[in-house]
C-alpha cells in the first residue's frame, strides 16, 4: 500500500552494538524496499560494522552529536535525495519495528504530516515506565497540548514518520537540545498536521536511556524551558524541494 | 594622579598589545575592536576629567570610580554574551561540518560500491 512511496528509515544510533543487527534485520523483513539508514552517532563499539553486516545504509558521524544532530543528519539525507517519507526509530530496539505499517499509514496517506507512535494510547500497552518517568511525561504531553492544541500523549517518543512536508524543515531546524518534545513545537510553528498511533514498546535490550531518574526533576525544568524558549523562536524562511 | 596614570598605561598596554595580536594574525577586526574601543574611551576619559565626573554626576554616580567600575562590569557583561553568541555559532557550525563530512563519506562509500544501488 505504501511502496510506490520512497521511504528513508532513520536510525540513530550510539553504542546499540547488541540491538542494532536485530533492529535492521527485523525491519528489512517487513520492508525489503525501504531504506534503511543508521547514524553512527561516534560510537566506540561495533554499532557501524553490525549495521553494515547486515545491508544497512551506514552515516558514521566523527564525533557524537546527540540523538537530534543524528536524526538531522538523516533528514537531510531525506530532503537532498527526495524521499517521501523519513521514519525514525531507536537502535536500542525499544521500538517494535512491527508498528512501522501503523505509524507509516497516516503520512503515507497524507493525512498527517507527523505521526508519533505513542505507548500510552493503547490500554493494554505492557510498558511499564517509572514512576518520575512517567510523571514527566504526563507533565510534558500537558504541557505541550497546552501551547500546541495537539493532545500529545507520548511527547517523548522518538518512534515517529514524516512526510515531505515537514523534511525540508527538520534538514535545516531540527531541535538539538531535547529534540522529541521540541520538534512538535517546530512543527505546529510550520503547521504540520500531527497525529498519534497507538505502538507497543518493547523493554530496552540494550543502552542506557539518556534520561536518568534522579535527574527527572532537573531534565523536566530544563526541557520545560527549552519548550518555551522554542516559543519565542521565529519563524525562518525554509529550503523547499527543487529551490 | 597615581590611579589616573596606571588607567593610562593599562588601556595603552591593551590597546598595543591587541593590536601586536592583530599584527601576528591571532585576532581579527570582528574581535579586536571591542577591546580597541574601550581602551580608547578609557584614556579618552582619563585625559578628561571634567568630562568624566560631569557624566558620572548626571548619572547620579557618588564618586567618578563608582561610574568607571559600572562601566567596566558593563562591558565585560556585553562582552561574555557576545562570546556565548559566538561560541553558539561555533557550535552550529562544527555540528553541520560534522554532518556534511558524514554525509560525504555515506556517499564517497556508495559511489565505490556500485552494487549496492539505491
Amino acid at each position: 500500500m505504501i511502496s510506490p512511496k520512497k521511504v528513508l528509515i532513520i536510525i540513530p544510533a550510539f553504542n546499540e552494538e547488541r540491538t542494532i543487527r536485530r533492529l535492521v534485520q527485523e525491519i528489512k523483513k517487513i520492508y525489503p524496499d525501504f531504506t534503511v539508514l543508521v547514524i553512527n552517532d561516534g560510537s566506540t563499539d561495533h554499532t557501524a560494522e553490525e549495521a553494515l553486516e547486515v545491508g544497512a545504509f551506514l552515516i558514521d558521524l566523527p564525533y557524537n552529536l546527540g540523538i537530534g544532530g543524528a536524526i538531522q543528519t538523516g533528514f537531510k539525507v531525506a530532503f537532498e535525495e527526495n524521499f517521501d517519507i523519513a521514519v525514525q526509530i531507536d537502535g536500542d530496539g525499544q521500538h517494535d519495528p512491527r508498528y512501522l505499517p501503523c505509524i507509516l499509514e497516516p503520512v503515507a496517506s497524507g493525512k498527517v504530516d507527523l505521526c508519533i507512535g505513542s505507548r500510552f494510547l493503547n490500554e493494554h500497552s505492557g510498558f511499564k515506565s517509572t514512576f518520575s518517568r512517567r510523571i514527566g511525561i504526563r507533565f510534558f504531553s500537558s504541557l505541550l497540548g497546552l501551547l500546541t492544541g495537539v493532545p500529545i500523549t507520548d511527547p517523548t517518543s522518538g518512534f515517529r514518520a514524516y512526510g515531505k512536508k515537514i523534511i525540508p524543515i527538520f534538514a535545516q531546524f531540527y531541535p538539538v537540545d531535547f529534540p522529541e518534545p521540541e520538534a512538535v513545537m517546530t512543527a505546529k510553528r510550520y503547521n504540520a498536521k500531527i497525529s498519534e498511533v497507538p505502538v507497543n514498546m518493547r523493554k530496552r535490550l540494550g543502552g542506557i536511556s539518556s534520561i536518568r531518574y534522579l535527574k527527572t526533576i532537573y531534565y523536566m525544568l530544563k526541557v520545560t524551558m527549552a519548550i518555551l524558549i522554542d516559543m519565542l523562536k521565529k519563524k525562518q524562511k525554509e529550503i523547499s524541494y527543487g529551490s | 594622579m597615581g590611579v589616573k596614570t596606571f588607567a593610562i598605561f593599562v588601556s595603552i598596554f591593551i590597546f598595543l598589545f591587541v593590536i601586536e595580536l592583530i599584527r601576528r594574525q591571532k585576532m581579527t577586526f570582528k574581535y579586536s575592536i571591542s577591546w580597541l574601543g574601550v581602551s580608547s574611551v578609557v584614556l579618552f576619559f582619563a585625559f578628561n576629567e571634567n568630562l568624566l565626573r560631569k557624566i558620572s554626576d548626571f548619572f547620579g554616580f557618588q564618586l567618578p570610580s563608582n561610574f568607571i567600575f559600572f562601566l567596566l562590569s558593563a562591558f565585560f557583561i556585553f562582552l561574555s554574551l557576545l562570546l556565548t553568541v559566538y561560541i553558539n555559532e561555533q557550535n552550529n557550525r562544527t555540528e553541520s561540518l560534522a554532518q556534511t563530512i558524514g554525509m560525504l563519506e555515506f556517499k564517497i562509500k556508495k559511489m565505490q560500491s556500485p552494487e549496492q544501488k539505491k
